[in-house]
């Protein structure tokens, strides 16, 4: 993972990037999947993976679970972890449908609950990280509980809101301009976060906070003003997912998002985000995404079962933790030649 | 007592619970749904005591429900093909083992950080196993309940659990080996300069934790005549929040598995005692989540305290 | 001490790290049966020397020999089986452990499968800490003492290992009078049992109440052994001073200008400071001088709203001000450049330029858009300004040397154009050529008209840098000297030796 957040100008440095291979391995994948699951019918129509009816269900069936890695990327960065996603997803879409369900409210009034919820579950999870020093890992294992919990404990364990107006459905089901209508909202969060986090100074401070909470505090930086917005974040977009989850399937039911925490972790570090927080960069969770969802869904098209890219998948990861420790070995070994300490030793409190 | 403060205040709720409950609700102790649902936690109970250990090592493993599968699956299999149950029973440990060992390698000896690998090998396990199966059930047939009778099945279950969680616990306080663990888990840095080593005790426990899984996981795989391959059941968080509510630290080198056994039957008891306290059992999973945020949210404000 | 074989004798030991020299040929010599006082500056090399002693560094040449017997390639492992034991400033235990389980950890062999023996353990443990007198219950966790207790049960484990050499690196910095009172009858108990301790102290009176011998370091070399007995306060600062300095150090230039900085009787209960008085003016180098420990850090990180005051104000250009945290501080023009370079000065994996931005982020980035432009454009001229080695703004702030790290950490602060400069141990760990620069630095800002704080432990860097020299002990500013006050005078104060300035 050389050199994945300076800005280094040699191709040879691109070339050797982590995005660069991973974007390799897509194009692979890509064509691999197109030589096997593409055919032409009677009509002489191009069916199968290469269609780009095949590409635009790929797109939409991996917008949720892509939402939940792009905002997952800014809180791994700061060295944390957010468990909770997949069960903000599905609460906020309970929310969202017994709102407009059950309590009448209009469905735009009803969504902007459901992001409100999201925002404040994630504000939760902030809070307990921020103000009482809480390990994330722990937190947010908590709350994953707890919001599934009260998803739960509003449907009765049983409710399903659906019959959704099409206005709604819309978002999860029509095309605008030729394009599913999911897409430019993906597109539209994919570059907010990555200006945040590659062209702001809050995503400075999250690399610097995964490098060194403790020096990011001296060069006078607000650690857990910044943190907390990282998680608030998380929880606002988890909402968002849920919404265009809802409206893809026009059901909202408890279960919705169950295990997407995972998956948007896995998308994330195949993306090469360092779990220890500092490295990474947004387009590298995006085709970390790609790489997923052209593998499962590609397969698909291929006659072989979705479960063989899952398997794939991780796979994929534990190759990709195996490369990223490559350098670190190298360096330990050439290090292990050198006989004086490459740093010296402060002559400290004598 | 001060030092085991946690672990008696989860002890103390659970004992109110089923204090409660004797009195509300008395009929939460007749004897056959009560052994159904203790024969039900028995092989999470042995998965936690296996757990417990890595997080005293300062470590985690998530991948455990999709080794729980595996190794549930391929004795189904096996039992299906009608291989006795006593060549069984110390394949699937084996097998668990080995998947428990691919991961201490690639933590201990490799030095990646536990849970993005035990994320990798849990995602692989899945997904091969799905692939692999596509869900179709798997006939034990007659080795269900050993070929015992349902109760003497479920005796066998119980009591081999609690025969596994007395000795684990009993190793972890008087084996050295046991202490070894916490003293890793504490500072492994220490560790090292008292002449431990360290990424041999990681890589121990993470086989001791695949070992007692695949033997979890034949204990749940007699309990039906035929198997279903879910390995989507949270298992893993399941496991881990009882952990955690039963006192050991995710930091490290702090806990024990008298506390995680009184954890782990505060949540388990919870969903059936709403059900006898009249309350709709599908708050179950939020109180869950209450009860841990409440248990890390009791250790931050101590630590805030003991800090200044 | 007339024993002819010495339980350990050191010979000409040399170390250097990357090109400094700390140890240049040491002679070094311990009976059994006596307590050998090692004296030195902050630098001097006492802990390198300890360190070779304790196996944890290899001497670049020289000889060690233990009872008699020279050992080559000393490690760890091999000074705890020669029962070499060092009990350090920061004990090495388990906290969430008992205490009778560290000492058994330990103690007890290392093999794996074998039955824990609590009973033995507990009575091993208590029988070992009432030898030292020490009143710990074996059943405490570790993580509930205090520190001196700590470096008793440190104490008591050197003890079970039959160690024959102690070291003890300033035990009683942090001790109370009643348990250094404790601590010293312990040290005697093991000199009277044949073993040779080590003592490593910046406190006179202790030395001249416990060693026998007192062996005095500087600049990496030894200065002299002497008895106790044979020796006097005076000549012992003398010998820690030594050498003349003046030239080196470029003058100062500068017409002190307004009170720039005003603090007002400021205490912090956390970090043991307190009534702290002290102005500083805009173009004067305030020097803090001080023994590790007497509070110099905590004040510069209460000004810097790391610990926040609890008690008295801060008044900056005549206006009192709340600085409660670093982001406050920074806001009103005060700029903290820390001592641990390494872990709160520069984030290694950075780039230079990323580290010289980060306390600006505000203004250099309005509407919070990064302008990397900008940042090269100001990156490139501190590096330039400064004279950092780097080979561009994009150079990770590991690949530095110590030195221009430092300066990279400096620039970060120089960026925010502050009112107030604050230097912890500026030129720590920094080669000879770096600290003569960054002490040219440092008169340029002053003359610029900044108010700079320089807390420093290298005596002749305070003396030579400083407009005024604020000594601090016990965790107050004890006293305020002309900046051409003479080492002994700084030294006594800091050390409190009656007859100084108190």
């Amino acid at each position: 993972m050389a050199a994945s957040n300076s800005k280094s100008t040699g191709w040879k440095a691109v070339l050797r990037s982590h995005e660069f291979i991973l974007f390799a391995v897509l194009v692979a994948e890509w064509v691999l999947f197109y030589a096997l699951g593409t055919h032409r019918n009677a009509r002489g129509m191009t069916v199968g993976f290469g269609s780009l009816d095949a590409q635009y269900n790929i797109l939409r069936h991996s917008v949720e679970i892509g939402l939940l890695a792009l905002v997952m990327t800014p809180v791994i960065l700061t060295g944390g972890i957010d468990l909770s996603v997949g069960s903000v997803l599905g609460f906020s879409a309970i929310v969202f449908g017994k709102l407009w369900q059950d309590a009448h409210w209009p469905i735009a009034a009803a969504a902007l609950a459901a992001l409100v919820t999201g925002a404040a579950a994630g504000g939760l999870n902030a809070f307990l990280i921020t103000w009482l020093r809480l390990p994330p890992l722990i937190v947010t294992l908590g709350t994953y509980s707890l919001f599934r919990g009260f998803a739960e404990a509003l449907t009765r364990g049983a409710d399903i809101f659906t019959g959704f107006p099409a206005s709604f459905t819309f978002i999860g089901q029509e095309r605008i301009l030729g394009v599913p209508a999911q897409l430019p909202i993906f597109a539209l969060v994919a570059v907010a976060v990555w200006l945040l986090v590659h062209r702001t100074t809050f995503g400075r401070s999250f690399r610097a906070i995964g490098f060194a909470p403790e020096g990011t505090r001296y060069a006078g930086i607000p650690v857990e003003r910044r943190v907390a917005l990282a998680y608030i974040l998380s929880g606002l977009v988890s909402a968002l997912a849920g919404l265009i989850y809802t409206a893809r399937l026009n059901q909202a039911t408890a279960d919705a998002g169950t295990g997407y925490e995972l998956a948007a972790i896995t998308a994330v570090v195949l993306g090469g985000t360092s779990i220890f927080g500092g490295i990474g960069t947004v387009h590298g969770t995006l085709l970390g995404v790609a790489a997923v969802a052209v593998l499962s869904e590609g397969l698909f098209y291929a006659d072989q079962p979705r479960e063989l890219g899952g398997m794939l998948t991780g796979v994929l990861l534990i190759v990709a933790l195996g490369a990223s420790v490559v350098p670190k070995v190298l360096s330990k070994w050439r290090s292990s030649r050198q006989t004086a300490p490459s740093t010296p030793q402060p002559p400290a409190s004598t | 007592m001060k030092q085991h403060f946690r672990e008696w205040s989860v002890a103390g709720a659970l004992g109110a619970m089923l204090v409660a409950l004797a009195i509300f609700a008395p009929r939460f102790y007749e004897a056959q749904p009560l052994l159904s649902r203790l024969t039900d936690d028995a092989p999470t109970l042995i998965i936690a005591c296996g757990m417990a250990s890595i997080i005293i090592c300062r470590q985690i493993d998530i991948s455990v429900g999709s080794m729980f599968a595996v190794c549930g699956v391929c004795s189904a299999l096996l039992l299906e093909h009608h291989w006795p149950i006593a060549a069984v029973i110390p394949i699937s440990i084996a097998l668990g083992a080995v998947l428990g060992a691919f991961n201490g390698w690639l933590v201990a000896g490799l030095g990646l950080p536990s849970i993005v690998v035990t994320l990798a090998t849990m995602v692989t396990w899945k997904e091969a196993l799905r692939w692999m199966r596509q869900g179709v059930l798997v006939n034990v047939g007659s080795a269900q309940w050993f070929g015992l009778s349902q109760i003497h099945g479920q005796l066998t279950i119980i009591a081999t659990s609690l025969v596994i969680l007395v000795i684990s616990a009993l190793a972890m306080r008087h084996l050295a080996m046991g202490r070894f663990v916490y003293a890793v888990g504490a500072d492994a840095e220490a560790a090292r300069l008292a002449g431990l080593r360290p990424r041999l005790v990681t890589f121990l426990m993470f086989v001791r934790l695949g070992a007692l899984t695949g033997l979890a996981a034949i204990l749940n795989a007699v309990q039906a005549a035929t198997l279903q391959p879910n390995p989507d059941s949270g298992l893993e968080l399941k496991v881990i929040a009882a952990v955690v509510v039963g006192g050991v630290a995710i930091s490290g080198g702090r806990g024990n598995l008298w506390g995680v056994f009184c954890g782990l039957l505060l949540l388990a008891c919870i969903t059936p005692a709403l059900v006898y306290l009249g309350i709709p059992p599908y708050w179950g999973k939020a109180i869950q989540g209450a009860i841990i945020l409440l248990a890390v949210v009791a250790d931050g404000v101590r630590n805030r305290k003991t800090r200044t | 001490m007339p024993d002819p074989a010495p339980l350990l004798a050191l010979r000409r030991i040399a170390k250097s790290f990357a090109g400094v020299r700390a140890l240049r040929g040491v002679d070094f010599d311990l009976h059994a049966g006596e307590v050998h006082a090692l004296l030195g500056e902050n630098g001097a090399g006492k802990s390198t020397l300890i360190k070779v002693v304790t196996g944890a560094h290899q001497p670049d040449s020289g000889t060690i020999t233990v009872a008699g017997r020279v050992v080559e390639g000393l490690s760890p492992a091999l000074a705890h089986d020669l029962g070499i034991a060092c009990i350090y400033q920061q004990p090495a235990l388990f906290p969430d452990l008992t205490v009778a389980e560290n000492i058994g950890l330990r103690l007890e062999p290392t093999k794996p499968v074998r039955r824990v023996d609590w009973k033995k353990r507990r009575l091993r443990a208590a029988e070992l800490l009432q030898r030292i007198g020490a009143n710990i219950s074996p059943e405490s966790e570790v993580r509930t003492l205090s520190m001196p207790e700590q470096q008793l049960v440190e104490i008591a484990c050197a003890l079970g290992a039959g160690a024959r050499i102690v070291i003890m690196d300033e035990p009683t910095a942090s001790l109370t009078q009643k348990e250094q009172h404790l601590l010293f009858a312990v040290v005697r108990d093991l000199r009277k049992s044949g073993v040779g301790v080590i003592y490593i102290s910046h406190r006179l009176e202790e030395i001249f109440e416990l060693a026998d011998r007192v062996t005095v370091l500087r600049d990496g070399e030894s200065v002299g052994t002497n008895a106790v007995d044979d020796i006097n306060e005076t000549e012992l600062i003398r010998m820690m001073v030594g050498r003349e300095v003046s030239q080196i150090y470029p003058p100062s230039e500068s017409a002190p200008g307004d009170v720039v900085l005003d603090v007002r009787g400021v205490g912090c209960k956390a970090s043991g400071v307190h009534d702290v008085f002290l102005q500083v003016k805009a173009g004067e180098v305030l020097g803090l001088a001080g023994l590790v420990g007497a509070g110099r850090t905590e004040l510069g990180r209460i000004l810097f709203g790391l610990t926040p005051l609890d008690a008295g104000e801060i008044l900056l250009n005549h206006q009192p001000i709340a600085v409660r945290s670093p982001a406050e501080a920074v806001a009103h023009g005060i700029a903290y450049v820390p001592e641990d370079r390494r872990r709160h000065g520069v984030i290694l994996e950075m780039p230079i330029a990323h580290n010289m931005t980060m306390a600006i982020h505000p203004r250099i980035f309005p509407g919070t858009w990064l302008r990397f432009g900008a940042e090269r454009q100001l990156a490139l001229e501190y590096i330039r300004d400064l004279a950092i080695k780097a080979y561009g703004p994009e150079a990770p702030g590991g690949s530095l040397s110590g030195g221009n790290q430092q300066k990279v950490s400096l620039a970060r602060w120089l960026a925010t154009k502050p009112k107030l400069l604050i230097l912890d141990e500026p030129t720590q760990g920094v080669d000879v050529g770096a600290k003569s620069e960054i002490h040219k630095i440092i008169r340029r800002l002053a003359k610029a008209g900044l108010a700079v704080i320089m807390i420093s432990s290298d005596l002749p860097e305070v003396l030579g840098m400083s407009d005024r020299i604020g000594v601090m002990r016990g965790g107050t500013l004890a006293a305020i000297l002309p900046g051409h006050a003479d080492a002994h005078t700084v030294m006594a104060a800091a050390l409190g030796q009656k007859g100084g300035p108190a």
